[in-house]
């Protein structure tokens, strides 16, 4: 029985941004949701272990330093293989190396790797918030 | 000799030479390519290597010039298209100083992980590594990029542990090395303890040590921009500091203090000012007497504008700052910076938009007013109340009191992801944009200090209708990035 309102939020692979993570935290915590952060430097494990252990309903990817798209590889598959092939996933940063066209990027992470949305940087927090209210079908 | 214990046991004493090649032998083994490393070509190669090519003479001209040199930030997965890019930096941009930024795998000695980005990169013919995994590359790899360019070259990482890397860049013809054990512990790790930090460091600093005894110079840049993220200058003066007498007790003579601009001018001139006079201070008092201080200005740190025409006002704002703050270096930045890495092109675009602003300025200077005078004075006392109280906690050993010093929060670095880090210590701009503290948590703030903090910020409060609080904080981390400096209220995304 998931958790409506619980999401699993982090920073993956080795990446140590945090200010966004701190600020996200924050504003989901604020809306309503509670928020299982995992803080950085995390493997795909980390998060798929606390969704379950939390019955979370979504996993937050964050992703700040260009090594996204290696690190998130074959997250969806891991997901399905640890029974939470339903949970969902997005993934937000900046996701690549360099400037590259952001539709291309989004069907990357979203038809080819399985994630349920995918968000360019700058996207706001408040995007999120909206985002996950509609996806999970909270009032 | 047991590595662990030796780092427990960790302590501010210069290393002997033998105690230090003891520890070359497990440092060297973490890699294959430690193999390479050959301490005596390296001393020769460096000798033979052109005065134009050594950090230290570069350093020593600019400040003769008295012109603020440029240094970017880049790196790729492949050797080769790292030189095409330094080439272009180069020629293109005329930078003064050549970077290698170091890749994130290898940051955190995922060195296998490092290999298979780079089979990825040379399948997909595009860079999916951060930055040059040089120890994966080895010596004879690395020094292909010392042969290609023109310039001194500086090793960018972000690491807590950069012993092997150190060595094979340095024994590859690199003449500077950035980091050190407080700011590549706390604001970019998680859970490893300062300890092994401080050691790691310990290990770099006293290899630079070695080959200045050779005759052989190079400097050691410190990370002081540690979070990025609205740093009141106290508290990285005081890191700047402490991580200094580290390095010169291990024998540095070379060492350049990081900052990170702040925005509003008069708080960054105070700092570019009184920071080395800080540093000098304690150098002085603990005998240090031969040790070159400079200062290196890293251009805004926060979130950018995307808009690439903003992104080139905030650019030149900053190399404004450094130039007329008299700053030794200044670290470019690129109109990419919103998306992340630049391409070579944006990259030199960003060069010769710093220096343009730079040489106008010339020899310009702004002046030390009453009101530089006065921030100066408050970086002064807010730094040396940190320094002394982390030297009281250390019972006078540096590396202890840092240890303790974090530990009691003496010592917070705002915006941290590392458990060592206490996170009580909260920063907000006052209604000047001034980087003032809203919470200064455990930091040793005397009450005239708290209380001065207190009202400048309360002031801010009044002007904005709303109390200060951490939405104030977050509100004023993405102002640059929506067209301002300080945080009002409304502002939209």
């Amino acid at each position: 029985m998931k958790e409506q309102n619980t999401v699993v939020l982090g920073v993956i692979g080795a990446d140590a941004h945090i200010v966004g993570n701190r600020i996200l935290d924050y504003a989901l915590t604020d809306n309503g949701f509670k928020v299982v952060n995992l803080g950085i430097f995390n493997s795909q494990e980390d998060y798929i272990n606390s969704a379950i252990e939390t019955s979370a309903s979504a996993i937050l990817v964050s992703s700040l330093y260009g090594q996204g798209e290696l690190d998130c590889q074959g997250f969806r598959d891991k997901c399905m293989e640890a029974g939470l092939g339903d949970i969902l996933l997005y993934a937000g940063g900046n996701l690549v190396i360099g400037k590259q066209d952001w539709p291309d990027v989004e069907k990357r992470f979203t038809t080819e790797m399985g994630f349920d949305r995918a968000y360019p940087p700058g996207t706001s927090a408040k995007t999120l918030i909206h985002d996950l209210i509609q996806d999970l079908k909270l009032s | 000799m047991d590595i662990n214990e030796e780092v427990k046991r960790v302590k501010n004493k210069r290393w002997d030479e033998d105690y230090f090649m003891q520890l070359r032998q497990p440092t060297l083994a973490q890699w294959p390519t430690g193999k390479e490393v050959d301490l005596q070509e390296a001393v020769e190669y460096h000798k033979s290597m052109p005065a134009h090519k050594n950090m230290v003479n570069v350093l020593e001209q600019g400040i003769a010039g008295k012109r603020t040199l440029v240094q970017p930030r880049a790196g790729v997965a492949l050797i080769d298209e790292h030189i095409g890019i330094l080439k272009c930096l180069q020629n293109d941009g005329d930078a003064d100083i050549l970077p290698t930024t170091i890749d994130a795998y290898s940051r955190t000695q995922r060195y296998a992980e490092a290999q298979k980005g780079i089979e990825t990169s040379q399948k997909k013919g595009r860079s999916m590594l951060n930055g040059v995994p040089l120890v994966n590359h080895g010596v004879k790899e690395t020094r292909r990029i010392v042969e290609a360019v023109d310039r001194p070259l500086v090793v960018r990482t972000g690491t807590s542990d950069a012993r092997l890397l150190a060595e094979v860049t340095l024994a590859a013809g690199y003449t500077d090395f950035l980091g050190g054990g407080i700011d590549y512990n706390v604001p970019y790790t998680k859970n490893i303890p300062l300890e092994l930090t401080l050691f790691a460091w310990q290990y770099v600093d006293r290899l630079v040590a070695w080959y200045h005894e050779q005759g052989v110079c190079f400097n050691r840049e410190q990370y002081g921009a540690l979070s990025g993220t609205l740093l009141p200058p106290g508290i990285v003066a005081a890191v700047s500091v402490l991580e200094g007498l580290l390095a010169a007790e291990q024998g540095v003579k070379y060492y350049g203090m990081g900052y990170p601009q702040g925005g509003n001018l008069i708080q960054d001139v105070a700092a570019m000012h009184v920071m080395p006079q800080i540093c000098k201070e304690y150098m002085d008092r603990f005998g240090y007497n031969d040790v070159t201080v400079t200062t290196v200005f890293h251009e805004w740190m926060g979130a950018f504008p995307p808009d690439e025409a903003q992104a080139d006002g905030v650019i030149g704002y900053g190399a404004a700052a450094a130039a007329l703050s008299g700053a030794t270096q200044l670290i470019s930045k690129t109109t990419h910076e919103a998306i992340g890495i630049p391409t070579k092109e944006a990259n030199a675009a960003g060069v010769r938009t710093v220096k343009q602003v730079i040489k106008m300025i010339g020899e310009q200077r702004y002046p030390e007013t009453n009101e530089v005078k006065f921030e100066m004075g408050i970086i002064r006392r807010e730094a040396k109340a940190i320094i002394d109280r982390v030297l009281e906690m250390g019972d006078g050993d540096v590396a202890q009191g840092i240890i303790r010093g974090f530990a009691a929060g003496i010592l917070d670095i705002p915006f941290s992801p590392s458990i060592n880090n206490a996170n009580k210590a909260l920063p907000v701009r006052d209604n000047d944009g001034m980087l003032r503290w809203m919470d200064a948590g455990n930091l040793p703030l005397d009450k005239d200090m708290l209380e001065f903090n207190r009202e400048k910020v309360a002031l801010r409060a009044a002007f904005e209708g709303r109390d200060p609080n951490y939405e104030m904080t977050v509100d004023d981390v993405f102002a640059v990035n929506r067209g301002s400096l300080i945080g009002r209220p409304g502002m939209e995304e």
